[in-house]
């Protein structure tokens, strides 16, 4: 049966903006540039120039006769050569941060391959094989997923999305991963996502103005669109909610109307 | 509602709290300004600031055991005296008397309005504990209420050492 996607329901823009993160045809907007090496830097799992750890051979030199499944999945290029596996971890603050962790999850499995991703209150961790993860990170950090303010690169010791922001509209990080350099304007990190100081400051670029937030957020807030504006959401909320509740526990309610309760015919 | 809090003669001080609560997390510098212009009006008893507790160092991680080098865990200067920060600032709580309360509260909220450059609330009510509990017996001992300053009762965690949290500002 041939159908089309349906990635978010709701007609406010925080939905529209929901699709287009989970919608792989959409093509993200890029909004700074950071070089590879910083990404590396950052990331902290190996130095700059150095090779890839790897945990297997390389696919091709191992025997998988028996094995139907590589004839059905075209091995991402890490695990083809063996790369080990490493994480990424980005925490999003409530004051309009562009993304948040369960619109994380369903963008990266959407958009990206190999991905073991797990969903938290306030922090969305992505692990991958190495080499693809900095190619993602890389466009994570570049494009509207994040902002430099909002948006925080953050390995351990993750608290702060749901506190206030300080005077110069930054997300609490207790380790102070990045600063705001008043003289030029822009967010620099000074230490790598788990707080192990950085050479020199790699700089983020500047915050997003909060309009442009507003505008590109992915959550519902009172003083922003909020989520009972939008009553498509809430009824697929409480369909699920109504389903899970009532059917989940399989009770006999839905034998003759499944179907539609589930928006089937 | 009112706390009360024994002064030095045994007389009865009829004393409340008032919060500021600003929408953003304050600098030192800021928290520097604010109290030294709040500490000079009239009826303040006593002042407690919380916030997120700043570590020294790294707790988890690949990082733990280095330091940290938060630019919020600072040593400010009040009326004088060196207040080192342990917290990034998030409210201030002050211990003021009943009598012209309704004036400090004016002029206070004058001072946050020429400070900052957000929002912040100001309230009235009790905000700090203001009878003695089991934390206190647990802290200080049997019969403490004789040996120590009433003003330390809901002003300090029981897990913190006072000599590292409370400041005597003269």
């Amino acid at each position: 049966m041939a159908y089309d996607v349906q990635y978010y329901p709701g007609e406010s823009k925080i939905a529209e903006n929901r699709r287009k993160h989970s919608n792989p045809d959409y093509e993200l907007e890029i909004l700074r540039s950071i070089a590879d090496d910083d990404i590396v830097k950052l990331l902290s799992h190996r130095n700059p120039g150095e090779g890839y750890k790897t945990v297997h051979p390389p696919l091709d030199e191992m025997d998988f006769e028996a094995d139907d499944m590589k004839d059905f999945v075209e091995p991402i290029d890490g695990a083809k050569k063996g790369i080990r596996i490493r994480y990424v971890q980005f925490a999003d603050s409530m004051y309009n941060a562009p993304a948040q962790p369960y619109d994380r999850a369903r963008s990266y499995m959407r958009r990206f391959r190999g991905v073991d991703t797990g969903t938290l209150s306030g922090r969305q961790v992505v692990e991958m094989r190495e080499s693809d993860l900095e190619e993602t990170s890389k466009l994570l950090i570049e494009s509207e997923f994040f902002d430099p303010a909002k948006t925080g690169l953050r390995g351990a010791t993750v608290h702060g999305h749901s506190l206030r922001l300080d005077e110069n509209g930054l997300m609490f990080d207790a380790l102070q991963r990045y600063v705001f350099d008043e003289d030029e304007g822009v967010v620099k990190y000074v230490k790598n996502q788990v707080g192990v100081e950085l050479d020199e400051p790699i700089s983020v670029g500047e915050p997003l103005p909060e309009d442009k937030l507003k505008e590109i957020t992915t959550i519902y807030r009172y003083d922003n669109v909020s989520l009972r504006d939008d009553p498509e959401v809430i009824k697929v909320v409480e369909e699920v909610h109504f389903a899970r509740t009532a059917g989940g526990y399989g009770l006999e309610v839905f034998n003759d109307d499944l179907q539609s309760k589930l928006g089937g015919n | 509602m009112s706390t009360e809090v024994e002064g030095q003669n045994e007389n009865i001080i009829k004393a409340t709290d008032v919060k500021i609560f600003p929408y953003r997390i304050l600098k030192p510098s800021t928290t520097e300004t604010i109290l030294n212009q709040v500490l000079v009006l009239d009826g303040v008893l006593r002042v407690l600031i919380n916030g997120e507790s700043l570590p020294t160092m790294v707790n988890f991680g690949p990082a733990k055991g280095l330091p940290v080098n938060h630019t919020d865990r600072k040593t400010i200067n009040v009326k004088g005296n060196d207040v080192p920060l342990r917290v990034s600032v998030g409210e201030i709580i002050l211990t003021v008397q009943l009598d012209n309360l309704e004036d400090f509260v004016e002029q206070v909220d004058q001072i946050l309005n020429d400070t900052l450059s957000f929002g912040y609330d100001i309230k009235v009510g009790v905000f700090t504990k203001n009878q003695t509990s089991v934390s206190d017996f647990m802290k200080y001992g049997e019969g403490f209420e004789e040996k120590i300053d009433s003003r330390l009762i809901g002003l300090v965690d029981p897990n913190a050492k006072s000599s590292e949290t409370v400041r005597y500002i003269r």
